[in-house]
C-alpha cells in the first residue's frame, strides 16, 4: 500500500502550504511549515521502502548478496531533514516570540510595517 | 589514485569558511582574534579559488573530488562529490570576492553592535553555505547548503532586531524561504526515486532520456525552490524587506551572493540536469520571468522612499537581466548574462556599502530626510556615483559593457530565431535601463546633493576601513568596465563553454565514456563553442538598436499623453512650504528638492499602476506565501503541458 503513502505525503505538503496561506496566526504559520516538512519526510521514507526488507544495519560478515533490506540513503536523508525541520521550528518560534514583544500581536494582518 | 595538490582546493575553500565560523564561536570574545580569524578565513577561501583559475579557467580542466576518495563503482556514484567546472569556479570567485570585501567593511561597520562574534559566525556560515552550494556536485548536498545559507541569512536579517521591521522581514523570509527549501527537497527526492542517485553528473546522464511526469514535477519544484533563492518575481518583496532591515554588509551578501546562488541553481537545473534549454518553451519561461522581474522591480524601485529598499528592488531588476540573458541559450547570451551577474555583484555591493555608510553616519536611510551629504562625505559620494553610473550603464563603467552585451545577445537571438517577441524583450531591457538611471538621479539628488538638513551639520566621513572596502568594489567596477575583452576571454567565456559541454561534466565525474554509454546517441557531444563578435562594430545593428530605442520612447510618450480627464483627482493639499506660490526666508534655505519631487509627472501619469502595485505588495506574509504557491502551481502546469 505504498501508493497510499505517496498520496498522504502530498496531501500533507499541500495541507501545510494551505495552512501557511490561509491562517493569520503566526504560530499556525509555523505549524504549517512543520506539516509540509513532515509530508516531505514521509515521501522520502516511502521512496526508500522495500516491502519485506529488513533494517539496513549489517556488519561486514553479515552482508551477502541475498540480503534484502530497505534503501538506507533515504533514511539518512530523512534524519537530516528532521533535524532541519526542528531548526526551522525553533528559529521561527523564537522570531514569533520577539515579534509578539515588539508588535504586541501575532496576527499576520497587523505585522505589515514593510510594504509597498 | 594520485591527485594534484590543487584538486583539494575546492574543499579547502569551503572548509576555511566553516572552520572560521567554529573558531569564532570558541575565541570570538577576544576582539583582535575574532577579526583575524574572519579575515584569514575569507582571504584563504578567495586565495584557494584564485589558485584554481589557471587549471580550470585557462586549461579547461574539471575537478571532480570524491570525499574520502570513494570513486564511483559499477557506474554508480556511491560517495559525496565536489565538482568544479568553469561555471562553478566563476560563481565561486564572485562569492569569495564579495565575502572578502564585505568582511573588510564589517570590521568598522559593526563595531558599535552587540554580540559581534555571533555576527561573524553567521557571516562565515552564510559564506560557507553559498560556497558549498556552487562547488557541490551532489543534489542533496546542494539542499543542505541551501538550508545553511537560508538560516544564516534569516538570522542575519534579524541581527539588528531593534531596527524597525527587522524581525518582520526575517520571519517573512523564513516562511517563504522554507517553502522554497521544502520544494527543493521534494524535487530532489523525486529525482532520487527515478534515478537512485543524488550525484549531479549521474543524474544529468540519466534524467534527459527518461523524462516522465514525476521528473517534470520534480523540475518544477526545484525550479521554484531556486527561484525563491534568486528572489525573482514573485519573490521580490522578501528581498526588499530583508535588504532594508539587514546590516549593509549583509545586504551585499544577500544581493551579490544569495541571488547568484539561485541563478546558479537554475542554470545547473535547466542546462545540465534536465538539458531542456534547447526548447523554445523553456527559453520562453526564463526570458519571460526575467523580463517581468526586470520591469516590475524597476518600477517598484521608483516608488520607494527608503535608500536600501530602493536598492533592493534594483538588485532584483538587474537579476532579471541575468536571467533573461541566461534564458536565451546562446553562447553569447550566457557569456553576457554571467558578465552582468559579476558586475551586479560589484556595483550592487558598492551601492549597498555606500547606503550603509550613510546609515552609519546619519542613522537613517529615509530619502525624504537626507540631503546634501556630498559636502560632508565626499569619498562616499564619489564612490556611490561610480556604483550609480555602473548600474545605469554609463560607458566607461562595467554596467555599460555587460548591458550592451545583453542587448546585443537578445537582439541577435531575435534575428536568429525570427521571433518578434525578443525585440519586445530588447525594448523592455532598454526602458528598464532608462528607468534605472532615472531612479539613481533621484537617489543622488535626495541623498548627496541639494540642501544639507540642519541635523546633519556634524556628519563626518566614514572611517578608512569602510572607504577601503568601497574603494575595492569601485576599482573592480572600473577595471572590469575598461577591459571587457579580458573579462570575457578569461572568465565568462570558459564558463559559458562549460555550460554547453555537459558531456565533459558528466565524464569528468563518472569516468570517460560514461555519458555516451548511458545516453547513447542522445549524448551531448563535447563541442567547441565559438563566440562570434555579435556585430558590436556593425553600424547596421547600432542603427536598428537606435530605431528600437526610438520606438520605445514613442510608446512611452504616447502612453503618457493618454490622460483620462474624468479620472483626474484633485491635487493633494500641500504640506510643505515649497509647494506654495510664494515662499522664502530660512524655510527656503533648508528646503530640499526631494526625490519625490523629481519625475512627479511620470508617476502621476502612471498613478494607476503605482497604486495597484503598492496595494499588491501588502506586506502580509500570507499573500507572499500565496504568490509562491501560485507560482509553483503555474510552473508545474506549464512544464507538464510543454514536456
Amino acid at each position: 500500500m505504498i501508493m497510499f503513502n505517496y498520496i498522504a505525503s502530498f496531501f500533507l505538503i499541500v495541507l501545510g502550504f494551505y495552512t501557511i496561506v490561509t491562517k493569520t496566526n503566526l504560530v499556525k504559520t509555523v505549524i504549517g511549515l512543520s506539516i509540509a516538512d513532515y509530508g516531505v519526510n514521509l515521501l522520502i521514507i516511502s521512496i526508500g521502502f522495500n516491502p519485506g526488507g529488513t533494517a539496513p544495519i549489517f556488519t561486514w560478515g553479515e552482508l551477502n548478496p541475498a540480503s534484502f533490506f530497505v534503501d538506507p540513503i533515504p533514511q539518512a536523508l530523512t534524519l537530516t531533514s528532521i533535524v532541519i525541520g526542528a531548526c526551522v521550528t525553533a528559529m521561527s518560534l523564537s522570531l514569533v516570540m520577539k515579534l509578539r514583544e515588539q508588535y504586541g500581536t501575532i496576527d499576520t494582518r497587523e505585522i505589515r510595517r514593510l510594504r509597498g | 589514485m594520485s591527485t594534484a595538490l590543487y584538486q583539494h582546493f575546492p574543499i579547502f575553500a569551503i572548509m576555511a569558511l566553516f572552520l572560521g565560523a567554529f573558531l569564532i564561536v570558541l575565541f570570538g570574545n577576544i576582539k583582535p582574534l575574532r577579526h583575524a580569524i574572519a579575515l584569514l578565513a575569507v582571504t584563504a577561501s578567495l586565495g584557494f579559488l584564485i589558485a584554481l583559475v589557471k587549471p580550470v579557467m585557462l586549461n579547461g580542466e574539471i575537478i571532480a573530488y570524491w570525499m574520502g576518495a570513494r570513486a564511483p563503482a559499477g557506474g554508480y556514484a556511491i560517495g559525496i562529490a565536489l565538482e568544479v567546472d568553469a561555471l562553478s569556479l566563476f560563481f565561486g570567485l564572485l562569492i569569495a570576492t564579495a565575502v572578502f570585501v564585505s568582511c573588510v567593511y564589517s570590521i568598522q561597520y559593526m563595531r558599535h553592535d552587540d554580540n559581534v562574534s555571533q555576527y561573524y559566525t553567521l557571516f562565515l556560515m552564510l559564506a560557507g553555505g553559498v560556497m558549498g552550494l556552487v562547488l557541490s556536485g551532489d543534489l542533496f548536498n546542494m539542499f543542505i547548503m541551501v538550508e545553511i545559507l537560508t538560516f544564516a541569512a534569516v538570522a542575519l536579517t534579524a541581527f539588528r532586531n531593534t531596527v524597525n521591521g527587522a524581525l518582520e522581514a526575517a520571519f517573512k523570509y523564513l516562511v517563504v524561504g522554507c517553502m522554497g527549501s521544502t520544494c527543493i527537497l521534494a524535487g530532489t527526492i523525486m529525482l532520487y526515486a527515478q534515478a537512485h542517485t543524488l550525484n549531479f553528473a549521474q543524474l544529468s546522464a540519466f534524467i534527459p532520456g527518461n523524462m516522465n511526469t514525476a521528473t517534470v514535477v520534480a523540475f518544477a519544484l526545484l525550479y521554484i525552490g531556486f527561484s525563491t533563492k534568486a528572489f525573482i518575481v514573485p519573490f521580490h518583496p522578501l528581498a526588499a524587506d530583508a535588504h532594508g532591515a539587514a546590516p549593509a554588509s549583509i545586504s551585499v551578501l544577500i544581493s551579490g551572493v544569495l541571488t547568484k546562488s539561485g541563478i546558479y541553481g537554475i542554470i545547473r537545473l535547466s542546462y545540465f540536469l534536465f538539458q531542456t534549454m534547447e526548447l523554445g518553451t523553456m527559453q520562453f519561461l526564463l526570458v519571460f520571468m526575467g523580463s517581468v522581474s526586470m520591469f516590475v522591480c524597476v518600477t517598484m524601485a521608483l516608488a520607494q522612499h527608503d535608500f536600501k529598499r530602493l536598492l533592493a528592488f534594483h538588485s532584483i531588476s538587474q537579476i532579471g537581466y541575468v536571467l533573461t540573458a541566461v534564458g536565451l541559450c546562446t553562447a553569447m547570451g550566457i557569456s553576457s548574462g554571467l558578465y552582468h551577474a559579476m558586475n551586479h555583484t560589484l556595483f550592487k555591493g558598492l551601492l549597498f556599502l555606500a547606503a550603509g555608510a550613510v546609515l552609519h553616519e546619519t542613522g537613517t536611510t529615509d530619502l525624504g530626510k537626507l540631503g546634501g551629504l556630498s559636502k560632508k562625505m565626499p569619498w562616499t559620494t564619489a564612490l556611490f556615483l561610480v556604483g550609480a553610473f555602473s548600474i545605469s550603464g554609463i560607458p566607461p563603467f562595467n554596467g555599460f559593457a555587460s548591458k550592451w552585451m545583453v542587448y546585443q545577445s537578445i537582439y541577435q537571438k531575435a534575428v536568429e530565431s525570427g521571433n518578434i517577441g525578443f525585440l519586445f524583450v530588447t525594448i523592455i531591457a532598454l526602458v528598464t535601463s532608462v528607468l534605472t538611471l532615472a531612479s539613481f538621479v533621484k537617489v543622488s539628488q535626495s541623498v548627496f546633493f541639494g540642501q544639507l538638513p540642519k541635523e546633519y551639520e556634524n556628519v563626518k566621513e566614514v572611517p578608512w576601513g569602510m572607504r577601503l572596502a568601497m574603494g575595492l568594489f569601485a576599482v573592480l567596477c572600473i577595471v572590469t568596465g575598461l577591459f571587457p575583452n579580458a573579462v570575457t576571454t578569461y572568465l565568462t567565456q570558459p564558463a559559458a563553454a562549460a555550460v554547453f559541454n555537459v558531456a565533459n561534466y558528466i565524464n569528468a565525474m563518472m569516468g570517460s565514456g560514461y555519458a555516451e554509454s548511458v545516453m547513447g546517441a542522445a549524448a551531448p557531444a563535447a563541442q567547441a563553442v565559438t563566440f562570434v563578435e555579435v556585430g558590436v562594430w556593425q553600424p547596421v545593428s547600432w542603427l536598428l538598436i537606435l530605431i528600437i530605442a526610438l520606438l520605445a520612447i514613442t510608446i512611452v510618450a504616447i502612453a503618457g499623453q493618454y490622460d483620462r480627464v474624468s479620472e483626474k483627482a484633485p491635487a493633494p493639499a500641500p504640506v510643505d512650504g515649497k509647494y506654495d506660490l510664494f515662499f522664502g526666508g530660512e524655510q527656503s534655505v533648508y528646503s530640499q528638492v526631494g526625490g519625490e519631487d523629481l519625475f512627479w509627472g511620470f508617476k502621476h501619469n502612471w498613478r494607476g499602476y503605482f497604486s495597484f502595485m503598492h496595494e499588491l505588495h501588502s506586506g502580509i506574509v500570507n499573500d507572499y506565501a500565496l504568490w509562491a504557491v501560485v507560482a509553483l502551481a503555474l510552473t508545474t502546469l506549464y512544464m507538464l503541458i510543454v514536456f
